[in-house]
């Protein structure tokens, strides 16, 4: 079931759809909404057959689970671990109880005012505190205890908070009550919503929003998000701002949250602090992880479970011992059964051959029926532009790494930088790049002064880097790094493809293209990496050490794509094979201690006695430069 | 507003920034030299002061009281690194959500324990009068203790065997490694440090703040704030961002709500990390 659901491209009108198209195909195709869809309908339609009270509960759990989904979003998805989702959902509820207080008497209908608020409060909280956890580019650890502490700061800040807007009072420690109960019906005589009618209507909310969810994942936003997570370097270095990216996602899980607060209030007619309690924050992590993190849905799952559970031995969710076990609980779930409940019986079918696990789940993999042939290389008729560094340094502690190095390469020219290990190469390519900030000098790109943008302005600008680790996205397969890469620069899901087809030719993949890159042998992930970079279209490219890893004949077919690549962009080489250097045929630049120590052809430094000092030590026995 | 005013609130201030260091210390240690944050540490505080207060009531006179709540810490700490954070390394957020269940499971079974309201410990509270006011001395004291506490660690990371072993594990801990050095010997040593320092926290300031299930809680906000705006070089920044940011948030409490002061400790911190986004001591070149 978790299979069908994730199922299917997110860019499928861009690729032709497969041949054989049976019904089977496309009900798969379509399991992602129509699942969730039926799901929702039984659920909604077995409130006939329950206890009222039960009903009343359960109505509870579909709200905890919304919540739940908050955090699958940005943590299972997304990767960030936020201890504030329920500040959020706090937040939206609140809020939403206030405006519905004030508002509702005019409609009767309370879900008009409760969810727009909700979801725009709890989107607006989490953009807030996003906006300074991701544009200052803070690490997952400060980004987690930021959102904890926020959740502790409104713990205690709202215990003594009291205010009076309009008609609702909102008394610190004593809460807010007289929330007005979930009102579907419009009108002065709107009734309020009885237990099955509350329960029906909270599960088509989550439902709709589900389906909200799953369909942009689907969307190029979400192989984004998951691209981000896995490698957020590299998809910046794809030209997408990763920061703008993650406020987004964090914005979108704080809205969600924002609506299950306001369906809480809804249905609680109360709200006070414990819903920013620390015992009330621990529950979104454990549905999740009970769940099973980043299937959506099994945010639900973890809801009922637990709140099933402590249903039927007795006692709420929160309060009584309940606290000491779902402690422990989380102790063990992340130690014992990091995959939650999902994977763990996903695994468990698959030991007695009933299922395959799924390692890479099939959304990453693209599902793409069809790669569209590639059409022929449009002639590229630009000038190019040049790279030019003026005087730049950079030191670490007290290394310099890089002093006062000037280069300058033409528009559309190769160069080469050798020099032994520790020469700065690396670095300066970094520096270039903006994943290091120099200490001085100037980068400049074209005309553009570049040395204080970021990484991804940059490359939107046309530079373009393989750096010296390979950093392509394991989870995805062959087509899919290429689709993004090639989505980074034209934002639109039938070019990508006509791209990405045109680089997955480039590098000699298309038989594989439907293999995670983790499955592709060292040079071949080298090559996808390169692949990547050529989807960007790049005017300046930068490599740092392409051929590592790769053997004598794929070395030779990578000089001889850089050769081609030659005068449509100008290309900076880094690499320590000189016979590969060699092949390029192209102007060196030797840096020694990271300043720039020689510079001439291949024939010109063999005969630089300097040279061949610093590569060995001492003279002699330099056959291979 | 006069002198004396300024000068109790400026002592007092100073006490609470000492409060906090006392209380944040081992957190900085445990994060400096392990690269996770206990999110425990707030209990395991918890944990040191009801030892004490039990220990004390039992008769023991309150110095030894609080040697015998560090070490049972220290020895909880011991328990607590090899059955769970021993399992999850190299899972920062793994180790984090694992720490969390722990403080909200070490919170519960004190509720249990003790019950929520416990009684504090009989403590002669002198006093000393700057003018019209007067303030505990017993603040004052831990003023000095604060910086004993940091002149202390500092020097055992700095001048004993394991604390250079442990710093080289934390520069390298393959090279360490190699070189004979058990690393995970030492994070155990290492956490029972930072956890005995909890406890001792905990202890210290038992006279000053009582026991209670749901101290943690408290303490632990700006301790977590402290460290992270801190950074890598955590003794030193530590004592930097808890020193500066803990007077300023009470500076602001005495003249507001204790809230407002959290609330400046997490702006403060906000601003720190918008500059430095892996803390104040990103760029320092000393090394503790």
């Amino acid at each position: 079931m978790v299979a069908e659901r994730d199922l299917g491209p997110v860019a499928t009108e861009a690729v032709a759809a497969r041949a054989p198209d049976g019904a089977f195909d496309r009900a798969q195709r379509h399991a992602w909404w129509l699942l969730p869809c039926l799901t929702g309908a039984l659920v909604a339609g077995s409130a006939g057959f329950v206890d009222p009270y039960l009903l009343y509960v359960a109505t509870s759990w579909v709200i905890f689970g919304l919540l739940g989904l908050s955090l699958d979003i940005v943590w299972g998805k997304g990767g960030i671990l936020s201890f504030g989702q329920t500040a959020l959902y706090g937040i939206g509820g609140y809020l939403a109880g206030i405006v519905a207080i004030n508002f509702a008497p005019l409609t009767g209908n309370t879900l008009i005012w409760t969810l727009p608020v909700g979801a725009l409060a709890g989107a607006g909280a989490a953009a807030l505190i996003g906006f300074f956890i991701f544009f200052s580019r803070m690490g997952p650890l400060q980004t987690t205890i930021v959102t904890y502490t926020f959740t502790l700061i409104l713990w205690t800040g709202t215990v003594s908070f009291t205010a009076r807007i309009g008609e609702a009072v909102v008394g610190g420690d004593n809460g807010m009550s007289n929330i007005p109960m979930l009102t579907a019906g419009f009108g002065a005589g709107a009734a309020p919503l009885g237990p099955a009618g509350m329960f029906i209507t909270v599960v088509l909310v989550a439902t709709a929003v589900y389906l909200a969810v799953a369909w942009l994942m689907r969307r190029p936003f979400g192989l984004i998000v998951i691209a981000v997570r896995q490698d957020d370097v590299k998809t910046e270095l794809l030209g997408y701002d990763v920061r703008r990216q993650r406020l987004l996602l964090f914005a979108l899980g704080g809205a969600v949250a924002g609506i299950a607060g306001a369906l809480f209030g809804g249905w609680a007619t109360y709200l006070n602090p414990n819903v920013f309690s620390v015992q009330q924050a621990l529950l979104p992590p454990i549905y999740v992880l009970v769940g099973g993190r980043g299937s959506l849905f099994g945010a639900f799952i973890g809801a009922l479970a637990v709140g099933g559970l402590s249903f039927w031995l007795g006692g709420g969710v929160i309060g009584g011992q309940t606290t000491l076990v779902l402690g422990l609980a989380l102790i063990a779930l992340v130690i014992l059964l990091p995959g939650g409940l999902v994977g763990a019986a996903r695994a468990l079918l698959a030991r007695c051959g009933l299922a395959s696990v799924a390692a890479i789940p099939p959304a990453t993999l693209g599902g793409y029926a069809g790669i569209p042939a590639a059409s022929a290389q449009t002639a590229l008729d630009r000038p190019g532009k040049s790279l030019t560094v003026q005087g730049i340094s950079k030191a670490f502690g007290g290394v310099q790494a890089v002093d006062d190095v000037t280069l300058e390469i033409g528009s559309g020219s190769v160069r080469c930088l050798i020099g032994p290990n520790g020469a700065g190469k690396s670095t300066l390519l970094r520096l270039c790049m903006g994943l290091e900030r120099p200490d001085s000098g100037s980068v400049r790109l074209g005309a553009d002064e570049i040395a204080r943008w970021p990484a991804f302005a940059r490359v939107q600008a046309g530079l373009g880097i393989k750096m010296q680790r390979t950093q392509v996205f394991y989870e995805c397969a062959v087509w899919t790094n290429l689709w993004i890469a090639a989505y980074a620069r034209l934002g639109d899901a039938r070019a990508a493809a006509q791209t990405a087809a045109r680089a997955l030719d480039q590098i000699g993949l298309r038989g594989r293209a439907h293999e995670p890159a983790s499955a592709l042998a060292h040079g071949e992930q080298q090559w996808l990496d390169i692949g990547m970079v050529l989807c960007l279209d790049p005017e300046v490219i930068l490599l740092d050490e392409p051929t590592a890893g790769m053997t004598a004949s794929e070395t030779r077919r990578t000089a001889a794509l850089v050769r081609a690549l030659a005068g449509h962009a100008a290309i900076v080489v880094v690499d320590h094979d000189m016979e590969f250097v060699r092949m390029l045929d192209a102007r060196i630049t030797v840096l020694h201690q990271g300043a720039v120590f020689a510079e001439g052809t291949i024939a010109e430094l063999r005969r630089d006695e300097r040279v061949l000092d610093i590569y060995l030590g001492r003279r002699g026995g330099v056959a291979d430069l | 507003m006069d002198l004396d005013y300024l000068a109790v609130v400026a002592l007092s201030s100073l006490s609470s920034a000492a409060v906090l260091l006392i209380a944040t210390l081992g957190l900085a240690v445990v994060f400096g030299l392990m690269g996770v944050i206990n999110l425990a540490h707030g209990e395991f505080i918890m944990f040191g002061a009801f030892a004490a207060l039990t220990a004390s009531r039992s008769g023991l006179p309150f110095p030894l009281a609080v040697a015998a709540a560090t070490l049972a810490t220290a020895a909880f700490g011991v328990v607590v690194e090899r059955v769970v954070i021993r399992r999850l390394y190299g899972r920062l957020l793994d180790t984090l959500l694992a720490t969390w269940g722990l403080s909200l499971a070490l919170y519960q079974t004190a509720v249990l324990i003790f019950g929520s309201v416990t009684p504090g410990i009989g403590m002669p509270i002198s006093t000393i009068a700057i003018g019209r006011y007067t303030l505990s001395s017993y603040f004052l004291f831990l003023i000095g203790i604060a910086v004993a506490l940091l002149l202390g660690t500092y020097l055992l990371l700095t001048r004993t065997h394991y604390g250079i072993m442990a710093r080289a594990a934390v520069q390298d801990a393959e090279t360490a490694a190699a070189m004979g050095i058990e690393t995970g010997r030492l994070n155990t040593m290492t956490f029972a440090l930072g956890s005995g320092l909890a406890g001792f926290a905990g202890a210290i300031l038992l006279p000053a703040f009582p026991a209670t299930p749901g101290m943690g809680f408290a303490f632990v906000t700006k301790a977590f704030l402290a460290v992270v705006a801190a950074g890598p070089v955590t003794i030193t920044g530590t004592a930097l961002t808890g020193g500066t940011l803990g007077t300023a948030a009470s500076m602001t409490a005495s003249f507001s709500a204790t809230v407002f002061g959290d609330i400046v400790f997490f702006v403060g911190t906000l601003l720190i990390l918008w500059w430095w986004p892996n803390g104040i001591s990103d760029r320092w070149r000393r090394k503790l």
